[in-house]
């Protein structure tokens, strides 16, 4: 564990990784104590420019900027880390469980993966927010589908590999359960590789939640939110080009906190190989 | 074949080799290590995994691994300072003077290219023939090297060529410049014991008809009993004893020497293993086959190996130890499997205590899983990473016996009493942990559930030489005082000659030998058994002579 | 060797019939049928339920499931996708030409991308864990971090605005020949470029870099065989070969950055007819965008397999 701190403390990229991750959770998390107004009253004229009672000005329909900016990460957040955290726990265990069973069940796993990894994500949440409505729950439920086969091939693959290990074998000769086997001797050892397959998938759940929203087929209005706020700002890119640059700039560094610290931490912890799934 | 101005091909002086650790320090990896070759002469490099033999072997081609540089001393190659050379000596040196032959020939040959053209390569490349002249010399020396039907052999590619194929399409791109000097790392490990031999006398005749020096690196006392004149035995990157085959083997003056020594087989009648001694059957098994299943349409199994074992009969009386020899591929693992209930049989019945024994561990009683062991080959492996030591053995514990945790943890240290280890191994980590303490802990897992059968499965094979005998006592003292059977599957003879006194002999799934070990070995009625016993006993042949004086 | 070719081929139509079961049911079935999903709450509620009704046995909407899922599945074969609930249009004329264009778009972005991830991923193999390799690299991390809409924002704002070299969106329409709909396209050609040679190079990289660290690397260093020959000749091909399945995989990533993409600067792509799609509640046209990236992807996954086949010996029988 020491050796493992030392690694990611020695690169410089990792730790700005985590800065950026920390500053952005905080942000969130304090953003109602430090929005100076309400982000949903229209407190001023249209796209007034900044000065010094609205600090980043007003938006197309007169809302203070600063106080939407702190918030609209928020929803994003929580339902990215929603998905994140569904999909590498479910994701692991259905993995894990394929490659306890293999046979038929393994084969049926494997086939519905494949197939969900051919859908593009986007389509994918279009196909079921067109059928079942443009909700949170809905977001968040059909993201983490999309994000958990990633993990489940992975974790079926390392599954397969401890399966073949003695302390594994040892523990089914005694004649153990398959759910004793699958969370005493499996799940520990790709603990690791989860904690980093939940980080990863966060991060990816996150640009398709601000995409999606960007899109409009996301967070709807007048929830603030990072990439509604980008695609309102196309309106007046020409003349307030901080309304795109500023959520623009949050949402980007945020993913990118995330995916540094990954990188620094998967490779400290030795899993070099989780880097080359999709 | 000395030059004319006496100076040896290699001589190399107070040479020392450090590695740039994780942390940032330089760790030595070869210390102070001298010795000369002369052209034409032979030189085993011997030590276990860690002892700096690979380094030594690549630093006499100037090559360091990721990290590694020199730290002090000299290193000249036919008269290049392989220290201090830089790119263009280099060049001149690597493959034109000292060739290497790597130890996995399947991996070290480029898996997307025919095998003829990668040494056609060598040969444009190093040598500027042309392609047509290249491919005349490439089809020469795959003849010399005693490769059937050259034209076809060098339009194959790596994985369609057997094992001992492969070694000599290495060998001749390693010959195909006319080195002076050819490093062979672990040149025969990666080989069954048959093909061994063939490859062993292949480098034998290659020394002779071209005349290069060879520096053979291994673990093996047995390789260098058959190719080497002198040899170095080297122990955490330091020489601990050096000088002629005969008289290190005959009179070897380190107790580390010796230890290796010891790991070699030597069969002497008054050490036998004990006679049979067995109180009645435990394990009858009749007429039991193995084979993968078959393909069903959407899912392709490889078919080249239809049967894994083919109608073996084996008896095994309580307390007694089963030896199972054979070679990679030969069953002896399925079998193991078999027996422990991890795969189900094909054909045939197996019978515990007279009783029928379902085939997996589904079918069975919860006292015959107990009283059915098994242990791994890996040692990292056999442990759970993320449990304690005293997790791992309180739970075949309370599983058989109901037992309560403190109960239990008496129990478990009373195990690791048993096996030379204290009370605080309980809180321990397996990484926390020697190769041969895990092995040791893996042990007392098995004897906890106080099986009546244990399966050992190469329990030694991934231990240094000088550890197995260590873990070997271990496991025979427990198994004397708890009078539990043992199947002990291996393809070391010396691990079957000191703790088996029954033998059986797999190959390709059939068994081919069995009866007393100290007959068998003594007078192998097969010449599969013979080619086996052969390649074992060649270090001891050597020291045999000198044993008496 | 045919045998495999087939077995493949016969799995990926399977995975395509699936697909396009697993579509029929994710827009038709589980949430009402394609009136219910065409028509707004308040819509429906304003309707009488006699109408509702008779418009559902127009649509042959009544008839079960399974019937539908079976006509809908024939139709696919057919390349025949019906009309429109509402307007009544033919789906294939709507799809035509946004098809055409984005397969332009994508395919032009490939000829681009690729080459350049391959000369990134092998520069900073060759210098591994040296500077080129870090800022490769970091540089890597950076590009599929950045949302595809913020990079393509940031351009225009760039080259549209402050420095106005290119148009801002796209004023080619949706049948103007392919060259014209690509000249006015560069910047939304950049923003997918940016994004896809980050997520290659990555690949290719970490490919190269194992292949580089292979015993048979070793043994050509030591036989002192030039370096350019060991990296383009022996592992180069050992990186790409297994990386063949992730990019095809990545045919999927890029679909979605294509969707994002076409919005951003107007370009007459599926992607902005899915979205027009999904606004009017055109189920029909949804289902046919969703069946045709998925059968690109499937079709690139199924040549990745076969591409693997050929340049493999390994997974040929003897």
């Amino acid at each position: 564990m020491k050796t493992v701190i030392q690694r990611i403390v020695r690169r410089p990229l990792t730790i700005v990784g985590i800065l950026l991750v920390a500053f952005h959770l905080t942000m969130a998390l304090a953003a109602p104590l430090l929005a100076p107004y309400d982000p949903f009253i229209l407190i001023g004229a249209p796209l007034e420019p900044p000065d010094a009672t609205y600090w980043l000005g007003t938006d197309a329909l007169g809302r203070d900027f600063l106080s939407r900016l702190l918030m609209g990460g928020r929803i994003s957040i929580v339902a990215a880390l929603a998905a994140g955290l569904i999909a590498s726990l479910v994701g692991g265990l259905i993995g894990l469980a394929a490659a306890y069973y293999r046979g038929l069940f393994d084969d049926i796993v494997s086939r519905l993966v494949e197939m969900n990894l051919a859908i593009p994500a986007i389509l994918f949440v279009t196909l079921f927010v067109t059928g079942f409505g443009q909700t949170l729950p809905v977001l968040i439920l059909v993201i983490s589908v999309i994000k958990m086969m990633g993990v489940i091939r992975t974790s079926r693959a390392q599954g397969i590999v401890l399966m073949e290990m003695g302390y594994v074998k040892a523990a089914r000769l005694r004649g153990e359960t398959a759910a004793s086997v699958i969370l005493r001797e499996l799940l520990p050892n790709i603990a690791d590789l989860l904690a980093v397959e939940f980080a990863m998938r966060t991060s990816s759940a996150l640009l398709l939640v601000s995409a999606l929203s960007f899109l409009g087929l996301g967070i709807s209005p007048p929830t603030p939110d990072w990439g509604l706020m980008i695609h309102d700002g196309l309106q007046s890119i020409r003349s307030e080009p901080w309304l795109i640059l500023a959520p623009a700039l949050c949402v980007s560094t945020l993913v990118v906190g995330i995916n540094f610290a990954v990188e620094g931490i998967s490779d400290a912890l030795g899993l070099e190989a989780a880097r080359g799934a999709a | 074949m000395a030059r004319p101005d006496g100076e040896p091909l290699v001589r190399c002086d107070r040479l020392s080799i450090g590695y740039a650790a994780a942390s940032g320090e330089t760790v030595g990896v070869v210390g102070d290590v001298s010795f000369t070759l002369g052209r034409g002469e032979a030189l085993g490099i011997v030590g276990e995994s860690g002892s700096g033999k690979s380094t030594l072997a690549r630093a006499l081609l100037g090559y360091l691994r990721g990290g590694g540089r020199f730290l002090g001393g000299s290193l000249a190659v036919d008269g290049i300072d392989v220290v201090a050379a830089s790119g263009p000596a280099l060049a001149a040196l690597r493959g034109l003077k000292v060739a290497m032959v790597p130890q996995n020939p399947l991996s070290s040959l480029t898996y997307h290219v025919r095998v003829g053209r990668q040494v056609e390569e060598v040969l444009v490349t190093r040598r500027g023939m042309t392609r047509r002249q290249a491919r005349a010399r490439t089809l020469e020396l795959f003849d010399e090297m005693g490769l059937p039907d050259p034209a076809a052999i060098a339009t194959r590619y790596p994985h369609q060529l057997s094992g001992g194929q492969r070694q000599r399409v290495v060998i001749a791109a390693a010959l195909a410049c006319d080195p002076a000097l050819l490093v062979l790392d672990e040149p025969t490990t990666a080989l069954d014991k048959t093909t061994e031999a063939q490859v062993l006398d292949l480098i034998a005749t290659v020394r002779r008809t071209s005349g290069a020096a060879l520096v053979l690196v291994t673990h093996d006392l047995n390789v260098v009993a058959r190719v080497c004149d002198r040899t170095l035995v080297m122990k955490d990157g330091r020489v601990v004893e050096a000088g002629p085959v005969a008289e290190i083997f005959g009179r070897p003056r380190t107790g580390y020497a010796r230890e290796l020594l010891a790991a070699a087989l030597i069969i002497d009648a008054s050490r036998a293993p004990g006679a049979r001694s067995s109180t009645g059957p435990l394990l009858g098994i009749e007429g039991v086959g193995f084979s993968y299943a078959g393909k069903t349409w959407w899912k392709r199994t490889p078919a080249d190996h239809a049967k894994i074992l083919d109608r073996i009969d084996i008896q095994i009386g309580r307390g007694e130890v089963l030896g199972v020899i054979g070679e990679s591929g030969s069953g002896k693992t399925t079998l193991g499997m078999l027996v422990a209930g991890m795969i189900a049989a094909r054909e045939g019945r197996m019978q515990f205590e007279g009783k029928g024994l379902a085939s997996t561990v589904v079918g069975r009683t919860k006292d015959q899983r107990r009283r059915i062991q098994m242990i791994f080959q890996d040692p990292l492996s056999s442990l759970n990473p993320r449990q304690t030591v005293g997790t791992a053995l309180v739970r075949p514990l309370q599983f058989f016996f109901g037992l309560d945790g403190a109960a239990a943890r008496r129990r478990a240290v009373e195990l690791l009493a048993r096996l030379g280890m204290g009370a605080d191994f309980l809180d321990r980590y397996p990484r926390q942990l020697s190769g041969g303490q895990q092995q040791r802990i893996a042990i007392a897992r098995a004897f906890a559930a106080q099986p009546d059968l244990l399966i050992c499965d190469e329990i030694t094979s991934a231990l240094d030489a000088s550890v197995q005998a260590q873990v070997l006592e271990h496991l025979l003292a427990l198994q004397r005082e708890s009078a539990a059977a043992m199947m002990v599957i291996t393809h070391d003879l010396s691990v079957i000659w000191k703790i088996a006194p029954q033998v059986i002999v797999l190959k390709q799934g059939k068994i081919v030998e069995q009866g007393e070990t100290a007959t068998v070995f003594a007078r192998p009625s097969n010449p599969y058994t013979a080619g086996l016993l052969e390649a074992a006993t060649q270090a001891s042949r050597i020291a045999a002579p000198s044993v008496e004086p | 060797m045919i045998g495999a070719i087939l077995r493949r081929t016969g799995l990926s139509l399977l995975t395509l019939v699936l697909l396009a079961i697993y579509i029929f049911l994710a827009t038709e079935v589980l949430p009402g049928d394609a009136l219910d999903v065409s028509l707004s709450a308040d819509e429906i509620s304003q309707m009488p339920p006699a109408q509702l009704a008779k418009m559902k046995h127009e649509l042959g909407l009544d008839r079960p499931a399974y019937e539908r899922l079976g006509e809908f599945l024939l139709g696919a074969a057919r390349l025949d996708f019906g009309r429109t609930v509402m307007t009544k249009a033919r789906v294939v004329d709507i799809v035509a030409y946004p098809l055409r264009n984005s397969l332009l778009l994508a395919g032009t972005v490939i000829v681009i991308a690729f080459p350049l991830s391959l000369m990134l991923g092998v520069a900073a193999a060759c210098r591994y864990r040296r500077p080129v390799d870090t800022l490769v690299s970091v540089g890597a991390i950076i590009g599929y971090s950045v949302p595809e809409f913020v990079t393509g924002t940031v351009l225009v704002m760039l080259f549209a605005v402050a420095w106005p070299l290119f148009p801002a969106t796209i004023t080619a329409s949706t049948s103007d020949p392919a060259l014209v709909l690509l000249a006015a396209a560069p910047l939304a050609v950049a923003t997918i470029v940016i994004g896809s040679i980050a997520y290659l190079t990555r690949i290719l990289r970490v490919g190269m870099v194992e292949a580089l660290s292979t015993d048979f690397v070793e043994r050509l260093r030591l036989t002192g065989i030039p370096e350019w020959r060991i990296v383009l000749l022996h592992a180069l091909p050992a990186a790409v070969i297994p990386s063949l399945t992730a990019m095809a995989l990545y045919a999927a990533a890029m679909v979605s950055g294509l969707v994002v993409v076409e919005l951003v600067f107007a370009y007459p792509g599926l992607g902005q007819e899915l979205v027009r799609a999904v606004t009017r509640r055109e189920v029909h046209v949804v289902q046919v965008i969703a069946l045709f990236s998925a059968s690109v992807v499937v079709v690139l996954n199924l040549a990745a397999d076969l591409m693997i086949l050929a340049l493999d010996p390994r997974t040929r029988r003897r």
